[in-house]
């Protein structure tokens, strides 16, 4: 009895901590693979994003030079859906929180 | 619709083919960029593991699909706006397998570069490298003509 308390009180705490992290500002981060051709990539970017080519290739280029870019922020939904279409090119990309939000 | 075709040597073609078919056997079950899904929910990575499996299958299909009887009685592929983007998208995968399967022994500097000198891989090594830039090739003339046709697909 007691332990099957314990699980109602903590599982909806377990879960508002999960959707408290949900919320909030995420990035999507392309990071640098030696083999993607720059002009597949800025292709991709353009494509996926919208992206004028000026700023795919700034953000291509930051990838190849820096290791990574941020393409781009914003609500966890849309961008898990960025980072899928950027997996289904074969870009390496992975989300991370953003930190100041 | 526009299209383009590519007239190869099948004598320098044909011996790559068999390299590739290969890799794209060894693709099946398992994804070109390995790190996919990764950072994903546990209850949703498999679901997505498996779309991008599938995409990623469908794709190579498409990619050997070019190489058919025509192909062995006319040396000619075509692209167009129908299969540009699958066959694009599977270069990349069959790339970076390659990389991975045959190509470790080189920098990543010298990848990017190209500047290999093919006389000091061995025969497995010098015949994914061909594939590899071959496939580059491939997306390098897609990317060049049908480009808006992907970007507006």
């Amino acid at each position: 009895m007691i332990v099957g308390q314990a699980k109602t009180t903590t599982a909806p705490a377990r879960r508002a901590e999960t959707e408290l992290a949900l919320q909030g500002l995420w990035h999507v981060v392309v990071l640098n693979d030696p083999v993607n051709l720059m002009s597949y990539v800025v292709m991709i970017f353009k494509k996926i994003f919208g992206f004028d080519e000026p700023t795919a290739r700034r953000h291509m280029l930051e990838v190849h030079e820096q290791g990574r870019s941020v393409v781009w922020t914003g609500l966890r939904e849309k961008a898990e859906a960025y980072v899928y279409s950027l997996q289904e090119w074969h870009l390496t990309a992975v989300l991370e929180p953003d930190e100041k939000n | 619709m526009k299209k383009i075709e590519v007239k190869l040597s099948l004598p320098v073609v044909a011996p790559l083919l068999d390299v590739i078919k290969s890799t794209v056997d060894d693709l099946r079950g398992s994804l070109a960029a390995a790190s996919a899904g990764r950072d994903i929910d546990d209850d949703l990575r498999e679901v997505w593991v498996d779309a991008l499996l599938a995409s990623q299958a469908g794709d190579c299909r498409t990619l050997l699909g070019l190489f058919d009887r025509d192909f062995f009685s006319t040396g000619v592929i075509a692209f167009d706006e129908t299969n540009a983007e699958p066959i694009v998208r599977a270069c990349a995968a069959v790339r970076l397998r390659l990389r991975e399967k045959y190509l470790k022994c080189l920098e990543d500097e010298s990848l990017e570069s190209g500047n290999i000198e093919l006389e000091t891989l061995a025969e497995p090594e010098r015949k994914a490298f061909m594939c590899y830039l071959f496939l580059a090739t491939i997306q390098e003339l897609i990317i060049q003509h049908l480009d808006s046709s992907i970007i507006e697909s």
